[in-house]
């Protein structure tokens, strides 16, 4: 039924599936974006008369991207992100009528929903009249009720990413002090501002590797050199040598899950690995978007999305490509006990709160269990 | 942006960026490789990694943002039909719209497909030409804005060929069918194209020399992988209705364009350094297209992450592929090797082994069978304890136990084979007995019935160099001089193979280059010049109208141009009237023939001077004008049409010596010709020796006894030309530094022969 349902959206989710399958779009936030408006063109065009309808399209939708690929855990987060904030407006919206005048939290509340929340105790627009579930003689008109609502939640979901980098790096002051010498890897935005953001008017050093094969570190550091960060960019064989020099690893990621570990772009298990040998912090900066309540307990091979041998061999090297099985992974698993910290956009987490705490706390702030498997 | 810079409306093709990009692809191979694979079902639609060619070659276009594709099919139209219509292409959102043609039975070649899209008026602006067993995540879009961009400057660019660098002998280069490109390094425009076949090899590709004098710098190639991705303006199409004799896109119609002196077309190639694209040619690029996919090199398009079958797979360590679906039963003392990728559904029993092989979906491998480097279609079933190496099996086929199938065999579907059997290398098997059970008429054509039966006998043992026999190809000997091969070479600069670049190899038979429309017999055509000079002569016409008069006769009867260029000369010569007595009336004369037609020479297209010296030398030996050579050819020097050094350079020549000929009075007059020359030489050497030192006088005299007797410094002709067409061009690359050695040679030659004096 629900099949039927989403029949007319199924273009703008199909070309999206594609694009993902065929790696037109690349990166953790690009894709979450993407994700977001296509889900709000689903919502803005779906027929339903009560939520679950409405939570079964959405994870049709959902389960066709994440199936196209897999590999790009922030579809599936953006997906049950939305999910969760249905829900939610969904209670608030029943419950409206009777109960938003009770403003006060009392700890039954606090146990069933979590902590507190800043946006979702603050009603959004008032529901006019009461929302009425399968209504047999308007079938629409919860849809007609309920849909700005749920506009305003994905708009609201849609400012957190578009602010993410800015906010993971507000306190970026915090975690790097004057005359400290930091080493990063690769081309990641949200390190990028998180870096650029400390510098005001502090002086301090990053170390950038190169990043092979991508050499994506080359452009970090010419983005950092340029905003006047003093800056030194450094073959990949060098990160153990310089370690004992280092102050503090900061590294973006690909997907933070749910053990704490997480996937990140190729050679950084061995800067991790060379800063547990130095007793060297290593934070991780990322946007809440890429937590994800999913784990790598099988070291699934697959996941660290192999690429294309040419970056590393050249495909005229004719006799070679024949003899040489060139493995080239994109991303790196790093376990949970290399990593010190994760710096995101809802805050700091401290080391010892990774593994239980923190992503019982936040994954549960952000997601629905229910919605774990798509 | 873009929009805005062409005036709208006008030019169609170019202006508008928004235009849906369309793709018109071949699906028809036009040749029979991969028999008996494909008596029931078109090439395009083979499986290779599990996925039909098709819908590689699709997936490769939506890759590049192609919109609206065409496939054109001939054999088995109508399965491709169908698979089109089940294929994910033709669901709602798969933002491509596929149009299936079928064309008519007589479509023999890609050319007569390209006719048929001319009538067909189906492509409106600039278009990606692909063949149906295309490969490639090369962003074809680039290409195709690279083609618009030059469009917009030059109007006669028709199509970029795009080619992949690649290493001599890669493995994904099709032997059969590779190629020598020539290319301008500025402008990357192809200038000279020829197509190689596998065998037999030859080792000489032969470049027209006048391409050097125009083009500062060319690269001579043949690393390029060709992968037949073409972006065509919408004039090709119509190029081909209008030579109706043109069959291959490459052979002919590149070929064909290029060497054109009319059409004055331009076509350029688009070398892709990133980027892959290959096309299964034959059975050897399937082996290693398969294994590229496999080792990722077709990225992203590769079986875990866009398998264009829409199988889902799990990508363990080693390239080792398994469907994801839990379906797929792995016995716990079965070895899989790397690089191997199994369907699912398939089971594969105890002690079996796979290694870099691909395993179609339902099969089953038996226990303690050996399958390695070999592709297994659907629904395959394999005994006990066989081995199959290097193979390739088709869908359904049953290989009973204890069989051995040797390295290169083709089980065509549906075979039954064994048990105890043993098939030797290169085999090639099918169902079909006798005469053809199916009488379906859009099935195969009689043509490919009859040549079934032979199939029938199976043994394709020598044939089959361009296929899978990877060991036999590098063992075929390349010592095959083809030189006397070609009539024409005077007009072709001969390139050896030289080892730096790459083993430029020439098969000896080469298909049709000049369509074989049958020469026009050699005398009808000089009546024909002759004729034609006469009018101009005698009616006044201007140099240029002759010269178009000429040049299509040129066309018309498909001869060499070095044909025309001895009619003209010989006009001149006769043109010229005999006095008697008066040398200064009899020079006068000459001077107004030469002043007024001279030019005409170098009008007829390729200007070569030294030629027209020997050309001159051979008529006027033969002539009742021999006393007026000398004259003649002074009269040359003073029009600018021969210089100091082509003269030189032709009194060096073994032609202008009279070598190879039979001693008569022909003979002394070229020697007589050529005690003419020599003393112009002297003269010149005098006037130089005025201006220069002494050491020149020297020179002059050396230069003088030279002359008297014969120099054997040159082995050929031609060798010695292109040394010269070096001179003539002293800014040639390094890409032809073997001219530039041979130009030593010749020097150290003739200064070892001064040290004699």
């Amino acid at each position: 039924m629900a099949e039927v349902r989403i029949a007319p959206q199924h273009r703008s989710v199909e070309i999206l599936a594609s694009k993902l399958r065929r790696r037109s779009i690349v990166g953790s936030r690009a894709t979450a974006l993407e994700t977001l408006l296509v889900l709000r063109q689903v919502i803005s065009k779906a027929r339903f008369s009560n939520i679950n309808q409405l939570v079964e399209i959405i994870r049709s939708v959902g389960r066709r991207l994440v199936e196209a690929q897999p590999k790009e855990h922030s579809v599936g987060n953006t997906v049950r992100k939305v999910l969760h904030h249905i829900r939610e407006e969904y209670q608030t919206a029943t419950r409206g009528t009777s109960t938003t005048t009770q403003t006060s939290f009392s700890i039954s509340k606090f146990v069933l929903q979590g902590q507190p929340k800043r946006q979702a105790t603050v009603p959004k627009t008032e529901i006019r009249g009461t929302l009425r579930e399968n209504d047999s003689d308007d079938p629409d008109s919860f849809a007609r009720g309920l849909k700005p609502v749920l506009m305003e939640a994905i708009q609201d979901v849609l400012d957190e990413l578009e602010t993410v980098y800015d906010n993971v790096a507000k306190n970026a002051k915090d975690h790097i002090h004057p005359d400290e010498i930091i080493l990063t890897l690769g081309m990641s935005r949200t390190v990028e501002t998180f870096l650029k953001t400390a510098a005001h008017g502090r002086n301090y050093t990053v170390i950038v590797a190169e990043t092979a094969p991508s050499y994506s570190g080359r452009e970090m550091a010419k983005s950092l050199s340029l905003a006047g960060i003093s800056t030194f960019l450094v073959p990949d064989s060098s990160i153990y040598g310089l370690m004992s020099r280092v102050n503090k690893v900061i590294l973006g990621a690909h997907v933070i899950l749910a053990n704490g570990g997480m996937f990140a772009i190729t050679g950084s298990l061995v800067a991790a690995t060379a800063a547990r040998a130095h007793s060297t912090p290593v934070v991780v900066c990322a946007g809440q978007f890429k937590l994800t309540p999913l784990w790598n307990l099988y070291h699934e091979y697959g996941a660290h999305d192999f690429g294309n041998p040419s970056d590393v061999l050249g495909f005229e090297e004719a006799d070679l490509v024949d003899k040489v099985d060139v493995v080239n992974p994109y991303y790196d698993y790093v376990h949970p006990d290399l990593i010190d910290a994760f710096i995101t956009n809802d805050g700091d987490h401290p080391p010892s709160s990774i593994y239980r705490h923190v992503f019982n706390r936040l994954l549960k702030e952000t997601y629905d269990d229910e919605d774990n498997e798509l | 942006m873009s929009s805005k810079a062409a005036p709208a409306g006008k030019d169609k093709l170019i202006d508008e960026d928004e235009e849906v990009l369309q793709a018109v692809i071949l699906a028809d191979s036009f040749n029979k490789r991969f028999r008996p694979l494909t008596t029931r079902k078109p090439r395009c639609l083979l499986p290779i990694c599990n996925a039909p060619l098709l819908d590689w070659t699709f997936e490769s276009l939506a890759l590049a943002g192609v919109q609206e594709v065409f496939v054109i099919c001939r054999s088995h139209a109508q399965l491709v039909k169908e698979a089109i219509k089940e294929s994910k292409w033709s669901k709602p959102g798969s933002g491509m719209k596929i149009v299936p043609i079928m064309t008519a039975k007589e479509t023999f070649s890609p050319g007569d497909a390209m006719r048929d899209i001319y009538t067909r008026g189906l492509v409106t602006s600039d278009f990606v030409l692909v063949m149906g067993d295309l490969v490639s995540n090369i962003r074809i879009d680039e290409v195709v804005r690279v083609h618009k961009e030059r469009r917009k400057t030059n109007k006669d660019a028709i199509m970029t060929m795009v080619v992949k660098e690649s290493g001599v002998r890669h493995r994904t280069r099709a032997r059969g069918e590779s190629s020598v490109f020539v290319l301008d390094r500025e402008t990357s425009e192809c200038l000279y194209y020829e197509a190689l076949t596998g065998y037999p090899r030859n080792n000489v590709v032969r470049i027209p020399r006048e391409m050097l004098a125009t083009h500062p710098e060319v690269e001579i190639r043949n690393d390029l992988i060709d992968c037949s991705i073409d972006v065509c303006s919408v004039e090709v199409p119509s190029l081909f209705q209008d030579n109706f004799d043109y069959l291959d896109i490459r052979r002919d119609f590149v070929h064909g364009i290029l060497t054109s002196d009319l059409l004055m077309k331009n076509i350029h190639c688009y070398v892709a350094k990133d980027g892959y694209a290959a096309r299964v040619q034959d059975t050897r690029s399937y082996e290693s297209i398969s294994k590229d996919i496999l080792s990722r090199w077709t990225f992203p398009l590769v079986p875990d992450d866009n398998h264009p079958g829409g199988h889902i797979y799990e990508h363990t360590r080693g390239n080792r592929y398994i469907a994801k679906d839990d379906s797929v039963v792995l016995a716990r003392t079965c070895k899989i090797g790397t690089n191997t990728l199994i369907g699912s559904s398939t089971q594969v029993s105890e002690n079996a082994s796979i290694d870099a092989s691909v395993i179609g979906q339902h099969c089953n491998i038996g226990a303690g069978s050996t399958v390695s480097n070999s592709y297994i279609f659907e629904n395959t079933v394999i005994g006990a304890n066989c081995t199959i190496e290097r193979s390739i099996i088709g869908a359904g086929v049953n290989i009973k136990d204890n069989t051995h199938i040797a390295k290169g065999c083709l089980i065509g579907d549906g075979v039954i084979v064994g048990p105890d059997s043993v098939i030797q290398p290169y085999e090639r098997l099918s169902t079909r007995q006798g005469p053809p059970v199916n009488g379906n008429d859009d099935n195969d054509d009689e043509e490919d019935d009859s040549d079934l039966e032979e199939v029938e006998a199976s043994m394709f043992l020598g044939d089959s160099a361009s296929d899978l026999d990877i060991s036999d190809a590098g063992s075929i000997s390349s010592d095959s001089d083809s030189e006397s091969d070609f009539s024409d070479t005077d007009s072709h600069a001969e390139l050896e193979s030289s080892a730096g670049r790459s083993d430029l190899s020439l098969p000896l038979d080469m298909p049709s280059i000049i369509p074989g429309s049958g020469l026009m017999a050699d005398s009808e055509f000089r009546i024909e010049v002759k004729q034609s000079l006469e009018r101009a002569f005698s009616e006044g016409h201007s140099v240029e109208n002759a010269a178009v008069e000429l040049k299509t006769l040129r066309m018309a009867s498909n001869v060499p141009l070095s044909r025309v260029k001895e009619a003209v000369v010989a006009a001149i010569v006769e043109k010229i009237p005999i006095v008697d007595g008066d040398p200064a009336v009899q020079r006068r004369k000459i001077a107004a023939v030469v002043g007024r037609w001279g030019e005409l020479i170098n009008r007829i297209g390729g200007v070569d001077p030294i030629e027209t010296v020997c050309i001159l030398q051979a008529h006027c030996a033969t002539s009742t004008r021999m006393p007026l050579f000398g004259q003649i050819l002074a009269a040359l020097y003073q029009e600018d049409i021969v210089e100091e050094d082509d003269i030189r350079a032709w009194h060096k020549l073994p032609i202008a010596q009279g070598e190879g000929r039979k001693p008569g009075p022909e003979t002394e007059n070229l020697q007589r010709c050529l005690t003419i020359g020599a003393h112009m030489i002297r003269q010149f050497d005098e006037q130089e020796s005025d201006s220069e030192e002494e050491e020149s006088e020297d020179e002059v005299l050396k230069a003088g006894k030279v002359v008297a007797k014969p120099v054997k410094v040159e082995e050929t002709p031609e060798t010695t030309e292109e040394s010269e067409s070096e001179d003539d061009d002293s800014k040639s690359s390094g890409d032809v530094s073997k001219e530039a050695d041979s130009t030593d040679v010749e020097e150290d030659g003739e200064s070892s022969e001064d040290s004699e004096e």
